[in-house]
């Protein structure tokens, strides 16, 4: 094989694994536990800058064409554990100001705010993530640690990848399927029964913000210590709404069906259109991803709101549709409705 | 004299429920004009479903409904009201961020303007307790006060046939009089087939001339009232036996 | 002295699009009960119908008067193709934030691919300036100022004084006794939509001509100013959209003025943030937060 179509291989390989952890931690949040996180994609950045930061060393040492705050050269997987204990602390801050009980359309509002604000602060304060230009000149960790062709090492981070996949998908099942796991789908369906048998709901929506929060802080560590750099534009606040659509299309709360999801939305789409048959400007290309997304999160809406692989355990009624008082009005609203 | 009159109102094998299973079934009877039918049970029987399914905002499921003879079954829910047809829901009876006046005028919304200003008129002087009242904003009315201009509401459009449902829920026992006895019953005289739905039984059948008993969204039992005032025999239907 | 008065001109100019704005968002809001994330993306969209006019030689003012009316057809066409329906589907509130924002995404980044990621500008001269107890405005920003005032006295007198204003508001709080009263809820909600997108269209030629430069993606980005005075003001409340409006307003341009530019419209979401977790009623609403969405 070629050392471009290895290297593209190993691209594809590696987006994959970052997006099934990426959308495991906003399934945990928002397809299990049912908080609208609409900031996720801030928590990766987080954590992708702590993992730059904290294996970049100081700012000056780059020969000071790039400005952030601190910076550590520190050994291979601590910049990666950094990452996750930086998401799992914001999500901690952020969970603290917006996980109470709110409107669902008003939480989705805060934090959609909360990922407005986090770029707008990212772009213009330049000394703290180098502003605009972002972070770049991030070195694969395993070109320091191991000695073999460059070829090689890149795969190593693929089988690295790989592996974090498999460990947290393992975490995963454990919890989610667990009677942790239950009581936080009890909490999405209804959280006034829970507070009635005693139990905090906005403590449970806290810990599963918190644990969505971590890894997605390694899912950014993973993404840019594989391709070396992170900018604002990578984390625009509608980044967030593509692991929606991968939750959406795999199935809410279904771990399989999200890491299914994860693959088909975050990478098949933008596969599929770069191998269109047709030649187009790249900012078409982006434009036509966006639309494809969007397209595919109404018709799954429309058409199968528990997704392609749904969440097991169906005692529950369909996520998607209301609860059964308010469906009912709805619909017997509309039926009395005029004709036309 | 009444027996002769056609029924205004008629149920015909009505189902009704929100989608799921039916609650109310197999449901049938009928109001004449210038009668009052009350439908009385326990707590979740289906009495509201009942008049929901009149007003569409339940679902017909199966059956027929008759008003003046013509079929609305399928008659659009805001269309209703041309038909004849006013409803006092249970809850949510007013608009509370409207004033009086404009509660009642939308109230008449199906009317043309100077028929509807003319209507504000003549139905402040059936409810004289609303006329220090139109300024106000319904949502700072008192429980009563409420229920009255809620009724009054529902007889902006000169309606032929008049759905209440528990219009006594919460009020005094002197505003419980007034209601039944005085309000309800003009509005017999009048010529409207009312169908009331309530809680105090004994009180409802005594302005009433039929009774429906229903239980667990069936018709358990329906009588004249006048065959039934013993407190005892109600007691026993509404255990369903 | 010179320094606050100017900001609060420039605070009135952005006051007064946000309004216009943001009462359209919140009109619909208050009477469908659907929290549209999708109204910037109607925005931008009749922003660009009325810079087509306006190249084609059409003067600014009556591209922003045929810009609006389009905006109302399109902001009806979506509610016709893709919200009513899902929301007699049966979508949940839930559901519901991620159909707006679905919708959003798609119309924003259609118009991207025909516009493509480059700036435009309105053929217009803003006119000479106006000193006004030190407030500089030019004639264009005058202009804005008099149409949103014109829009909102129509706002107010619709809603409270007209047959229509009075269902419009009796909907937004109980549909199905509306509905019992004799009002054609759907044809009533379609005019809530249709009112919602030409205050959109001229929210939005207004913006695009205060901010001389746009693109695909100003009118989504100006979305969350949009809310926050809606927020602010009472989600569903007209008259308090119009506080919010120039709370944000002068808030941010007095922010702009004097601390960092950058950092105006942060000002404008952490006030957000704060009304919506404190008091997410906002200041005025007399809407009750359990209602169920009409389409
Ligand atoms: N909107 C709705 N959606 C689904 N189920 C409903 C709805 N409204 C009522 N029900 C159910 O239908 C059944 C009948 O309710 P209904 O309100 O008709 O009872 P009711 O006889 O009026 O009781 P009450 O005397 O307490 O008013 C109940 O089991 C209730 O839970
Ligand atoms: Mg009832």
């Amino acid at each position: 094989m070629s050392a471009a179509t290895q290297l593209y291989l190993a691209t594809v390989s590696v987006y994959i694994c970052v997006n099934v952890i990426a959308s495991w931690a906003l399934d945990i949040q928002f397809g299990v536990t049912g908080v609208l996180n609409f900031s996720f994609v801030v928590f990766q950045a987080a954590g992708a800058y702590t993992a730059a930061i904290l294996s970049l060393g100081p700012s000056s040492s780059s020969g000071g064409f790039q400005r952030y705050v601190g910076g550590w050269r520190l050994p291979f997987p601590v910049p990666i554990i950094g990452a996750m204990v930086v998401g799992a602390v914001l999500a901690g801050v952020v969970g603290l100001v917006s996980l109470r009980r709110l409107r669902s359309d008003y939480q989705a509002m805060v934090m959609l705010v909360v990922s407005v604000i986090a770029t707008i602060v990212a772009e213009s304060q330049t000394g703290l993530v180098n502003g605009v230009a972002g972070i770049s000149l991030v070195a694969n960790p395993m070109v320091s640690l191991i000695h073999a062709t460059r070829q090689t090492q890149i795969w190593i981070f693929v089988l690295f990848c790989v592996f974090c996949m498999a460990l947290v998908g393992v975490v995963m099942y454990a919890t989610v399927y667990s009677p942790f796991g239950r009581v936080l789908r009890a909490v999405r369906e209804n959280d006034r029964a829970i507070e009635a048998l005693g139990r905090n709901a906005n403590r449970h929506r806290m810990q599963a913000f918190v644990i969505g929060g971590a890894l997605a802080g390694l899912s950014g560590a993973l993404l840019v210590e594989f391709i070396g750099a992170w900018a604002p534009n990578g984390w625009f606040y509608p980044e967030t709404f593509v692991f929606f659509t991968a939750v959406i299309v795999g199935g809410r709360g279904s771990l399989t069906g999200v890491a299914v999801g994860a693959a088909l939305v975050g990478v098949g789409v933008q596969q599929a259109v770069e191998y269109l048959p047709i030649t187009l400007n790249p900012s078409v290309i982006a434009s036509l991803e966006w639309i494809i997304t969007g397209i595919l999160t109404l018709v799954f809406l429309w058409t199968r709101p528990q997704g392609l692989l749904p969440e097991r355990r169906r005692r529950f009624p369909t996520p998607w549709r209301s609860d059964a008082p308010e469906l009912a009005e709805r619909s017997a609203a509309t039926k009395g409705d005029e004709r036309g | 004299m009444r027996s002769t009159s056609a029924p205004s109102l008629v149920l015909d094998r009505v189902s009704a429920g929100y989608g799921g299973a039916a609650v109310i079934e197999d449901v049938s009877f009928s109001v004449r004009s210038g009668e009052v039918a009350c439908v009385v049970g326990p707590n979740g029987a289906g009495k509201s479903t009942l008049l929901r399914a009149i007003t569409r905002d339940a679902v017909l499921i199966s059956g027929r409904i008759l008003l003046a003879g013509e079929d609305i079954s399928e008659t659009a829910g805001n269309d209703l009201v041309r038909r004849g047809l006013a409803w006092v829901p249970q809850l949510d009876d007013v608009f509370p961020i409207l004033t009086v006046r404009e509660n009642l005028e939308l109230g008449g919304y199906s009317l043309d303007r100077r028929r509807m200003r003319a209507r504000v008129e003549e139905v402040v002087a059936i409810f004289p307790l609303l006329s220090r009242l139109l300024g106000r904003v319904a949502g700072q009315l008192s429980g009563g006060e409420r229920k009255l201009l809620a009724i009054g509401r529902a007889l902006m459009p000169g309606p032929s046939a008049v759905l209440l449902d528990e219009p006594t829920a919460g009020l005094s026992p002197e505003m419980t009089q007034l209601v039944l006895n005085t309000h309800v019953e003009e509005l017999r005289q009048s010529g409207v087939a009312v169908l009331l739905v309530e809680q105090r039984a004994l009180e409802a059948i005594a302005v009433s001339s039929e009774v429906h008993v229903m239980v667990d969204g069936r018709l358990r039992v329906s009588k004249q009232a006048r065959l039934l005032t013993d407190g005892e025999e109600l007691a026993r239907l509404f255990l369903g036996e | 002295m010179g320094v606050l008065m100017s900001a609060i001109g420039f605070g009135i100019v952005t006051a007064s699009i946000l309004a216009v704005s943001s009462v359209g968002f919140t009109l619909q809001f208050s009477v469908t009960n659907v929290f549209n994330l999708s109204f910037g993306s109607v925005m931008t969209g009749t922003g660009f119908i009325a810079y087509a006019l306006n190249t084609s030689g059409v003067s600014i003012w009556a591209s922003m008067a045929i810009g609006a009316l389009c905006g109302g057809v399109i902001s009806v066409a979506l509610n016709w193709l893709i919200f009513g329906r899902f929301i007699r589907h049966g979508i949940s509130r839930f559901g519901m934030v991620i159909v707006t924002i679905a919708t959003g995404l798609i119309c924003d980044n259609t118009i991207q691919a025909f516009v493509g990621p480059t700036f435009y500008a309105y053929n217009a001269q803003p006119g000479k300036a106006f000193n006004l107890a030190g407030m500089l405005l030019t004639g264009q920003e005058l202009i804005i100022i008099v149409i949103a005032a014109v829009m909102m006295t129509a706002t107010h007198v619709g809603l409270k004084s007209t047959r229509l204003g009075a269902a419009m508001r009796g909907l937004s709080v109980n549909a199905s006794l509306a509905r019992a009263c004799g009002v054609p809820t759907r044809r009533v909600v379609a005019v809530a939509w249709f009112a919602s997108g030409v205050m959109a269209g001229i929210g939005s030629v207004a913006l695009f001509l205060d901010t001389s430069t746009f693109a695909a993606t100003t009118g989504s980005q100006f979305l969350i100013m949009v809310i926050a005075a809606a927020v602010l003001g009472g989600v569903g409340s007209a008259e308090g959209a119009v506080v919010g409006a120039l709370v944000v307003g002068l808030a941010t341009e007095i922010t702009a003025a004097y601390w960092n530019p950058e950092l105006k419209d942060v000002v404008a979401f952490v006030v957000l943030i704060l009304v919506l977790l404190v008091r997410p009623q906002g200041m005025f609403s007399q809407l009750s937060s359990e209602r169920t969405a009409v389409g």
